[in-house]
């Protein structure tokens, strides 16, 4: 039976996600997780939404898919083990280091590889199996065939996001420092966690710069203006019976950072699909495919809004340290 | 004493270059299998051109492509059992599962982490020390402190780079295929024989394209520390040159190996400013100091 995982960015989404018929809820920790803090929950937060799935005969995943500082592991270590201590049955993990001392520590829990493992074939699939993952997270772009191979030849766990990009532009995530090359701070908080503003493997939101206008071409002759260098992913249906039929184990919702409503009724949608489709040997579709083009278009809407925010933090945060370098010359020529 | 490395990617780049700067070469181009006569996509180049480096006293290592799918396997396996028979100083991995393949495969030459290998950690470099890895290159976005903390506490060698363009993005397909009217499936035209830019319609921001690979758009330039570098006792030091001149890796080259001979034997670095004009005029979007003291990757920062 596939199991459905639902983002939980807010309390209020995880528990919409479970009225829905989410099979378990995914939530970041505040700080560890590859989104911002608005996005992430508390200690105490995390405690009731494992409590609350737990009830419901549901699951949680503790999202901890930063690539930490060396020095951080400690403070990781300690926080997995309290999570799983409460309940949490699994961790969605980039570092591979990391990786092995949970699953060598607490051999018991899941342990879902991070997107940001940037996994192109079935021999990373093995190194991260044979590393400690139970489930390994597939790129948006990986076709039927390449699953049923990987899985064929691994038997490990299968994710698959719910969301893929159709085609162009650059790979994303997991081998991607764009937004961190023009904005980017890091700063030591009260408890020793480092935080890293910009770079989404290291726990800041991507700024999304990829999103903005560019101009492409040879030397000074653009061949293409104001294009975006990523193209964006977008939720898909048709081929869901035929992943299902490849062996995936674990479908994922996306949309952390999305509103609560528009999750809710993504989740609503798919939980409705996936039960034709396990209720049938032949499912038709059809029936879903208009539905799917207006969350296309409300995720559309709610994704520009975001980037543009993001954008334009990253702007901000680059004059602001144009300003600060300015002002330290100034200083020093006073001097 | 000190290893200065750089890239080579195919037999008409090792013939046409000066490489006297250096004491070792990365051979391949790890992001495209298709660029011309790349060593990651022709074991019958090999024998040649690790004959060809040891002819001028140099380490050979060979690069293996970094985003191999399921499909591009068999090419990658060709490349090291043509390899593992060669002379090679080691193979440059920036794929994990490509560890375990080379396990698997018997191989018992040293292996160096690549940039895309994703290292961030020392937990990281434990877990790929036990498949014979015995040189990292950290993650770009970490700072100097870091990599020295890795090196230290794993233990294991890092690879400081030291110039060049940053690599920021590994894709599966080809940017400017896609954005010059190539189709999917279609041969490639190698259009990123050209310089290829990528600079925001609205702004300062830059970065350099090479199809497969997005870059910085400014050199990472770290000619104002060189002391600093080898008083932290680090000792393997790399330019990247992918899609650069035959002049811009000799003339970087040699600024750098005077460098750090100097820096090696004690001697005070003196006036820079020279030099970093001559290393200023070879980057057409200027300097940067990548994320080695925790700032943003474009930044740089001088040594005072």
């Amino acid at each position: 039976m596939v199991m459905m995982m639902a983002p939980g960015g807010t309390r209020d989404m995880c528990r919409l996600v479970l009225d829905e018929g989410a099979d378990a809820v995914y939530v970041g920790v505040v700080g560890w997780s590859r989104r911002g803090a608005e996005h992430e929950l508390s200690d105490d937060e995390i405690r009731h939404v494992i409590d609350d799935a737990a009830a419901r005969g549901r699951e949680v995943r503790i999202v901890v898919n930063t690539l930490p500082s060396s020095t951080e592991i400690p403070m990781f270590i300690e926080r997995i083990v309290q999570y799983a201590g409460w309940g949490a049955k699994g961790f969605m993990i980039s570092d591979v280091g990391c990786m092995r001392l949970v699953k060598k520590l607490l051999p018991k829990v899941a342990v879902h590889t991070s997107v940001g493992c940037g996994v192109t074939n079935f021999e990373d699939v093995r190194f991260l199996r044979d590393n400690g993952a139970t489930h390994v997270v597939l790129p948006y772009r990986m076709t039927v065939e390449e699953i049923a191979e990987i899985k064929q030849k691994t038997g490990v766990g299968i994710e698959v996001f719910l969301f893929k990009t159709p085609s162009g532009g650059k790979i994303c995530p997991g081998k991607c420092m764009m937004s961190s090359y023009f904005s980017y701070r890091r700063w030591l908080d009260e408890t020793g966690k480092d935080h890293f503003y910009g770079s989404a493997s290291r726990g800041g939101d991507c700024l999304r710069v990829c999103q903005t206008e560019w101009d492409f071409g040879p030397d000074d002759s653009f061949i293409r203006h104001g294009m975006t260098i990523k193209t964006n992913p977008a939720l898909w249906l048709d081929e869901l019976p035929a992943y299902l039929a490849a062996g995936v184990d674990c479908l994922k919702v996306p949309g952390r950072d999305r509103s609560d409503l528009l999750v809710r009724d993504i989740v609503r949608f798919y939980r409705r699909v996936l039960d034709v489709i396990q209720g049938s040997d032949r499912p038709d579709l059809s029936g879903f495919r208009d539905e799917l083009l207006v969350f296309h278009q409300r995720w559309k809407v709610e994704r520009g809004i975001r980037d543009n925010r993001l954008i334009g933090e990253a702007e901000r945060e680059a004059r602001r340290v144009e300003r600060a370098q300015v002002s330290a010359k100034n200083f020093e020529v006073v001097i | 004493m000190f290893e200065l490395s750089t890239n080579v990617a195919s037999p008409q780049q090792l013939r046409r270059g000066d490489f006297s700067a250096y004491d070792a070469l990365y051979l391949g181009e790890f992001s495209c299998l298709s660029y011309p006569n790349n060593f990651c996509a022709h074991p019958e180049f090999l024998a040649e051109a690790v004959a060809q480096v040891y002819e001028l006293g140099k380490k050979a290592y060979l690069r293996l492509f970094a985003v191999p799918s399921n499909h591009d396997l068999p090419t990658v396996r060709k490349v090291i059992e043509t390899a593992l028979a060669l002379p090679f100083d080691g193979f440059e991995v920036h794929n994990l599962g490509l560890l375990q393949m080379l396990k698997e495969m018997g191989n018992t030459k040293p292996i160096h982490l690549g940039v895309f290998g994703n290292l961030y950690t020392d937990a990281t470099a434990r877990v790929v020390k036990d498949y014979g890895v015995t040189r990292v290159y950290p993650n770009p976005e970490l700072s100097l402190d870091e990599a020295i903390y890795i090196r230290d506490n794993t233990p294991i060698d890092v690879l400081i780079p030291v110039h060049g363009k940053i690599p920021l993005v590994v894709a599966e397909t080809c940017f400017i295929h896609e954005n010059s009217g190539g189709l999917p499936g279609e041969d490639c035209k190698f259009k990123c024989s050209q310089e290829h830019w990528l600079t925001r319609s609205s702004g300062d921001w830059s970065l350099k394209d090479t199809g497969c690979m997005t870059l910085s758009g400014a050199d990472l330039c770290m000619l104002e520390h060189v002391d600093r570098l080898a008083a932290a006792k680090l000792n393997a030091f790399y330019v990247q040159s992918h899609g650069e001149s035959p002049e811009y890796i000799a003339k970087v080259g040699r600024i750098y190996r005077d460098a750090f001979t100097r820096a090696f034997a004690g001697e005070a670095e003196g006036d820079v400013a020279p030099l970093l004009e001559e290393l200023s005029g070879l980057a057409k979007m200027g300097l940067c100091n990548g994320y080695y003291f925790g700032d943003a990757g474009r930044r740089y920062v001088g040594r005072t």
